[in-house]
């Protein structure tokens, strides 16, 4: 039982993330591609940071699964939502930290996490893209240009384009009449602008939890400085960001599982 | 083309449906006897109605609210429009039909989901055709602006009863005014006369009916707490059809001896109680039986409805009936949210009663039609949070599944679940 790994099992709808914890050190981490196949590719992901840890995929292992479709998972020892798994993996890795914006792919939630590091409240963001890193995605190739140029370009705004925060499709469209019009608008102030959406749209979610410091940004759109920067403008005070933001929840979710190797198993 | 056999249908089908249920095992056998009750009152109430129509019977339609217990007094047959449509949503599945005629005339999805929906079923004669149309700001504002509408669809006479928001003996007076207007004019469309020692009578038993809600209110603060999570919806089903009523008591006093021999017993709702919940407003009509599960799954219970079933003050009069048919609406525990400011004294019950029932969390059905309810949230929320109470809130509909899918419903009281479990 003490040699037991604990993992943490992350399935986002466009990445897998996998966290292999080592005592209270993170022995490897991985990111995959999520395939149509949920159970495949979350295969694929904790085989791949085995392989880095240099472990083997056997019954030593006491892996914590969260996510979209973390049911489906038939290797997990047990499923925790998502919410929990960040407010674990945050406090694992930024213990100041008692406010945490997740944006995800498909969705954004903000977290309050209490001073043992436990979840005491959230807001979630899911009825709409326009606050999700597939909408920044989208953005980005409708302004030909990649997510890091974005965030580069961002910086150098005069001003920021009124862009809609309510919906994906009207922002789009919205993005278009501006590059189309005569003159154009800026490219930079177009992007200021939707980063300015996401960010003002999230921050009403921030409020509702209530906002206390330390704040985090957390999730894959935290690696777009430009949208962080956004953020430490909207708050007044600067934020954290996690060397690697993408896995949090997958830090949370192993933590969760190293600690229920130390419970032992149920009685 | 709707002929009136298929409008019999529908009601019947209701019917028939509630027998169906009366007959089958219900999940908790502590329960039996108030469980069968309940379907047959339910059943009772649509055979009349049935019968109503064949025989060309005086029918009222009336919104939510609305004091039906001077209709019963003058014989009238009463039509309950909101929990009609919720029944047909619930036991027939019949909610998409209905909801896209209401949305034929115009009636946006933002619109409360039961108004749409009655709105709907009157146009498609779905429902029996009342001799009048009766509705009122009695608690809830959308049915102010629901009735013309029905009055139109129907093509029948109708009167607003005008409730005032604050509570005086000017605006109970006002009210009383109000009430005997109303009287009058169903006394002149229906030929019928009131009989006021019916009334007297019917007012003499609300009051027992409040204070035998408080007595099964009081059984479920017991720990492990006997009352099923779907148990609420019976309550305001008995309170809605039946005020007043002889049956009514019946119901209510077999389901509190059940209550009362389960907490003897130390029996609860579920196996192993792990999770009190404070429920505000009303979950999806069309989610029960799903919600219940989960409930049970995760050992959580409903223990207290503030604003709904949580009565306060009784002490109705029966030698002063028509004010005391006017005081019972400022009585009800659905006048703390849906109607006029929401006051200190209702932040302070609701505070109050977390920690009489001892509540793990609250869940807010944050019903997207009933915006001056949800306008509240926040105060809650925040007001719950001083006393260490989380409140979950998730946005629904009562009838419409359109608006939020059950599994996205699922997951978000999980993490509930989980964020209690973590505390």
């Amino acid at each position: 039982m003490g040699n037991k790994k604990a993992v943490g099992l992350d399935i986002g709808s466009q990445t897998t993330k996998v966290v292999v914890l080592d005592g209270n050190n993170i022995l490897a981490s991985s990111i995959v591609l999520s395939g149509d196949d949920t159970e495949s590719s979350a295969k694929a992901a904790v085989e791949k940071a085995l392989k880095e840890a240099k472990l083997e995929f056997d019954d030593n292992l006491y892996i914590t699964a969260t996510g979209i479709g973390a049911k489906s998972i038939s290797f997990s020892q047990q499923q925790k939502g998502i919410t929990t798994c960040l407010a674990r993996g945050v406090h694992y890795l930024l213990p100041s930290v008692q406010l945490a914006i997740d944006i995800g792919a498909e969705s954004s939630t903000v977290i309050k996490v209490n001073e043992r590091g436990r979840l005491s409240d959230y807001a979630t963001h899911d009825k709409c893209a326009s606050g999700t890193g597939i909408f920044l995605q989208q953005m980005a190739k409708l302004m030909q240009m990649s997510p890091e140029d974005m965030s580069q370009h961002s910086f150098t705004a005069k001003r920021r384009a009124d862009i809609t925060n309510t919906c994906a499709v009207f922002a789009e469209s919205e993005v278009i009449s501006h590059v189309h019009r005569v003159p154009p608008t800026p490219k930079e102030e177009i992007i200021a602008g939707l980063f300015y959406g996401v960010v003002s749209r999230i921050m009403t979610l921030c409020k509702r939890v209530g906002i206390k410091k330390d704040v985090a940004v957390v999730g894959g759109v935290a690696l777009s400085k430009g949208l962080v920067h956004i953020f430490e403008e909207e708050f007044g005070f600067g934020v954290l960001v996690p060397e690697t933001p993408q896995i949090v929840a997958a830090v949370g979710a192993a933590v969760i599982s190293k600690e229920s190797i130390e419970k032992g198993p149920a009685v | 083309m709707i002929t009136s056999e298929d409008r019999r249908t529908k009601i019947s089908s209701i019917v028939r449906a509630c027998r169906l249920i009366s007959k089958m095992n219900p999940p908790r056998p502590e329960l039996q006897k108030s469980e069968a009750l309940y379907y047959e009152l339910l059943a009772s109430y649509y055979k009349r109605l049935l019968q109503a129509q064949e025989k060309g019977d005086f029918i009222a339609a009336h919104t939510v609210f609305f004091p039906s217990e001077v209709l019963y007094a003058m014989g009238i047959v009463p039509m309950h429009t909101e929990t009609t449509t919720w029944t047909m949503a619930l036991f027939l599945g019949d909610q998409a039909e209905i909801l896209s005629a209401g949305a034929e005339l115009g009636l946006v999805p933002e619109i409360c989901s039961p108004h749409r929906g009655l709105a709907g079923a009157f146009y498609l004669k779905s429902l029996p055709r009342p001799n009048v149309m009766l509705w009122s700001n009695l608690v809830c504002d959308n049915t102010a602006k629901s009735g013309e509408l029905l009055m139109e669809l129907n093509d029948c006479p109708g009167f607003f009863l005008d409730r005032p928001f604050q509570r005086s003996k000017d605006e109970i007076d006002y009210l009383v005014g109000e009430i005997k207007q109303m009287i009058n004019f169903l006394e002149k469309q229906s030929g019928k006369k009131m009989d006021w020692d019916k009334l007297s009578e019917f007012v003499a038993r609300m009051d027992e009916h409040i204070k035998l809600m408080q007595e099964i209110n009081e059984l479920r603060k017991a720990v492990p707490s006997p009352f099923p999570f779907q148990g609420y919806l019976k309550l305001l089903t008995i309170d809605y059809l039946f005020p007043g009523q002889p049956e009514a008591t019946e119901y209510l006093k077999t389901l509190r001896d059940e209550l009362a021999d389960m907490v003897k017993n130390g029996k609860g709702a579920v196996a192993d109680e792990r999770f009190r919940i404070m429920t505000l407003f009303v979950p999806p009509m069309y989610l029960t039986g799903f919600l219940e599960k989960i409930f049970q799954e995760y050992g959580a219970v409903s223990v207290v409805e503030p604003l709904f079933t949580l009565w306060m003050e009784s002490g109705l009069d029966p030698s002063n009936p028509l004010e005391s048919v006017a005081k019972k609406s400022f009585l009800i525990p659905e006048s703390r949210g849906m109607y006029g400011p929401l006051k200190q004294q209702s932040l302070d019950e609701i505070v109050q009663s977390a920690k009489d029932y001892k509540v793990d969390g609250a869940m807010y059905w944050a019903f997207i039609g009933c915006r001056h309810t949800c306008a509240t949230i926040k105060l809650v929320k925040d007001t719950l949070n001083e006393v260490d109470v989380p409140m979950l809130t998730v946005d629904c509909d009562l009838v419409d599944p359109t608006i939020n899918p059950k599994e996205e419903i699922r997951e978000k009281i999980e993490r509930f679940f989980e964020l209690l479990e973590e505390r």
